[in-house]
């Protein structure tokens, strides 16, 4: 072969290797997004914000919310009373306005979110965060994504994305994605494709740096999820060794302590499976040391005390016709009487027939600011 | 702003491949190649088959037939090219072909894994659906052992009944053809450039672009390249990439994506003996 011949073979080669190297670098995204043990979370704003920040207040309300990535009174197939997978974008819209709605009526200061859509087939691809931030007064918002696909090759499940958010009416910094352990209990090919949760951590400057987490653990294995709990909590007790202040808390998918039932609730439908998640025995004191070294929304002595605890319940798989029968969302800090006494709230009335804007109602409490 | 910054980025992209093709004219030398992405029909008696490749067989100098056998279990699949005279030192052909892809649809509209349709309620049932194109093809031979390919074609489908947006599945390659579903005709332009490299070495790059006028996920644009080693006239290996570039379902808008991925195939061939 001639040499000039032989060499621009050689820089034809090159070529190409340079070209799909960049190409693979710059644009490619992997089937499955994993995570880092702590990363950066995203960060969003709404796409007005105000020029001056609103003044610091004397107490703050804080409020945490699964909202079922907008899927309202949807019977979706994991609480099996119907097949429903994806919703239409009419569908999408018109529950999140209503949320919205409720949002600006409940009017919290800090807003901890989960189960929010960011880029899933599932939710017809509205971007819930820019969405949430530009149609409430919160206008900060971080996001830390718990299930990122390109597909999820179950139930026409398609591209996914979605996870715990906090909103604020201040900017948030600092804000990481702190990885939560992985189920335990699955083949490798589906734990690959399967959720990865996680627990997101903020800061807001404007609040003396308030630190604010926000915690999703594990709603079908309960091997997975007291190890989801006892992070979380070691979470807050860096933060607190630490000197910090925070507020905290989420969807922890357990029971209070002295919860008057724990298994055989009139709403579970679903057999064994998958979806079972209708028995908490043996997770009865899970939470013990969360209660006793914090400050709850909900005072324990107050639950456990009542009568009827179906006030405080948080969850249930068919709110709008069979109620909430669970209480399965907390608020924590460590701020000693922090909160305002008898400022917290079990907003059930987010399920009523027709209107029901998830299957788990929000909680809100007002909190004194040092 | 994605889209126009995905078409900036096409049109760089496209720009570098362009200058790929012509550098692989550039480095041409003689040596034999097999048919592929061209308006040559096979020989009579030949057939050519590979691992994803259809199987095509040349039922006389002018008529190949091909197929991908293992699909025609789930997407009942034909097409002919038929080769015609040639005009002005060009070579021409005409592609023709149908598809069925319903069984395979409802295969997959299924719940649990393997569920890459959602199965629900809510969503109808996959219609019938009976997908053609017809296209031309002109090949050009520029040197001794380089073969420029321009391609354009019209695909129809016909349907017993609408189908839901929902249907889709939004990955590459997969999508931009289940569009064609969803909209009923597309448009796909093309050119493919064959090169024999020195020894048994030979370069088949091409670019695909398939259109919908009018529709919001309207384009998707497509690339390979694969370089090819030949045992003989009966094997060969192909090994190289696709790049595809292509508008996906999205919020408020259609949204470009991009995406590379691998290409591997073996490909066997075998020329039946004429009748003594």
């Amino acid at each position: 072969m001639p040499v000039n011949h032989s060499r621009r073979l050689h820089y034809y080669k090159t070529l190409v290797f340079a070209f799909l190297m960049a190409v693979a670098g710059w644009h490619c995204e992997p089937i499955v997004t994993t995570f880092d043990d702590i990363e950066e979370a995203e960060h969003y704003q709404a796409a007005d914000v105000p020029t001056i920040l609103p003044i610091t207040p004397d107490t703050l309300l804080v409020m945490t919310w699964n909202i079922k990535y907008g899927g309202g009174d949807i019977d979706f197939w994991w609480a099996c009373y119907d097949d429903r997978v994806l919703m239409a974008e009419d569908e999408v819209l018109d529950n999140l306005e209503r949320v919205a709605e409720y949002i600006n009526r409940a009017d919290p200061d800090i807003l901890l979110l989960q189960e929010v859509a960011v880029d899933s087939k599932q939710a017809a691809y509205v971007d819930q965060m820019q969405y949430l931030l530009d149609h409430t007064d919160l206008d900060y918002g971080v996001y830390a994504s718990m299930w990122r696909v390109q597909n999820a090759p179950s139930d026409g499940l398609g591209r996914t994305d979605l996870g715990p958010a906090i909103l604020s009416r201040w900017p948030l910094e600092n804000a990481e994605r702190i990885s939560l352990p992985l189920r335990t209990d699955q083949d490798p090919l589906t734990t690959y494709f399967y959720l990865r949760r996680c627990i997101l951590k903020a800061s807001v400057p404007q609040l003396d740096n308030l630190y604010v987490v926000n915690v999703h653990t594990a709603a079908w294995q309960a091997e997975t999820r007291v190890k989801h709990i006892d992070q979380f909590k070691g979470e807050l007790d860096a933060i607190d060794d630490a000197g910090g202040l925070f507020v905290a808390g989420g969807d922890l998918n357990t029971l209070p302590p002295g919860s008057q039932v724990i298994s055989d609730f009139r709403d579970t439908k679903c057999g064994e499976g998958d979806f079972e998640g209708g028995d908490y025995s043996g997770e009865e004191d899970w939470l013990d040391d969360l209660y006793a070294d914090y400050d709850t929304a909900l005072p324990l002595e107050e639950y456990q005390s009542a009568d009827d605890q179906e006030p405080y319940f948080t969850y249930g798989d068919k709110p709008d016709s069979l109620g909430f029968t669970r209480k399965l969302d907390y608020l924590f800090t460590n701020r000693t009487d922090g909160w305002v006494p008898g400022s917290d709230s079990t907003h059930q009335d987010i399920a009523t027939p027709g209107t029901t804007l998830s299957d788990h109602c929000p909680v809100s409490v007002r909190m004194e600011l040092p | 702003m994605t889209v126009v910054r995905g078409r900036r980025r096409s049109h760089h992209i496209a720009l570098v491949c362009s200058l790929l093709m012509l550098a692989s004219a550039s480095m041409a030398s003689d040596n034999a190649s097999w048919s592929s992405g061209t308006a040559y029909t096979l020989p009579s008696g030949r057939w050519e088959k590979g691992l994803f490749q259809p199987l095509r067989y040349g039922q006389t100098g002018r008529l190949e037939w091909a197929t991908h056998p293992v699909l025609n279990l789930v997407v009942p699949n034909l097409r002919i090219k038929v080769a015609h005279r040639e005009f002005k030192g060009w070579s021409l052909a005409t592609r023709h072909g149908f598809h069925y892809p319903t069984p395979l649809l409802r295969l997959v509209k299924r719940p649990g894994i393997g569920g890459l349709i959602s199965p629900e309620s809510d969503i109808p049932e996959i219609p019938h659906i009976l997908a053609a194109r017809s296209e031309l093809l002109a090949t050009r031979t520029l040197s001794q052992s380089v073969w420029l390919t321009g391609k354009g074609g019209v695909s129809v489908a016909l349907k017993t009944g609408e189908i839901d947006e929902r249907t889709t599945i939004d990955l590459p390659l997969v999508f931009p053809r289940m569009a064609l579903f969803l909209h009923g005709y597309q448009l796909n332009l093309g050119a493919d450039l064959l090169t024999n490299l020195p020894g048994r070495w030979s370069i088949w790059t091409d670019v695909d672009l398939l259109m919908i006028p009018g529709a919001e996920e309207s384009f998707s644009w497509e690339h390979k390249g694969l370089v090819i080693w030949s045992r003989s006239e009966r094997f060969q290996v192909l090994v190289g990439y696709k790049l595809v570039c292509g508008a996906y379902p999205d919020y408020p808008k259609a949204r470009t994506q991009w995406h590379l991925l691998p290409l591997i195939d073996l490909q066997w061939a075998r020329q039946r003996k004429a009748k003594s």
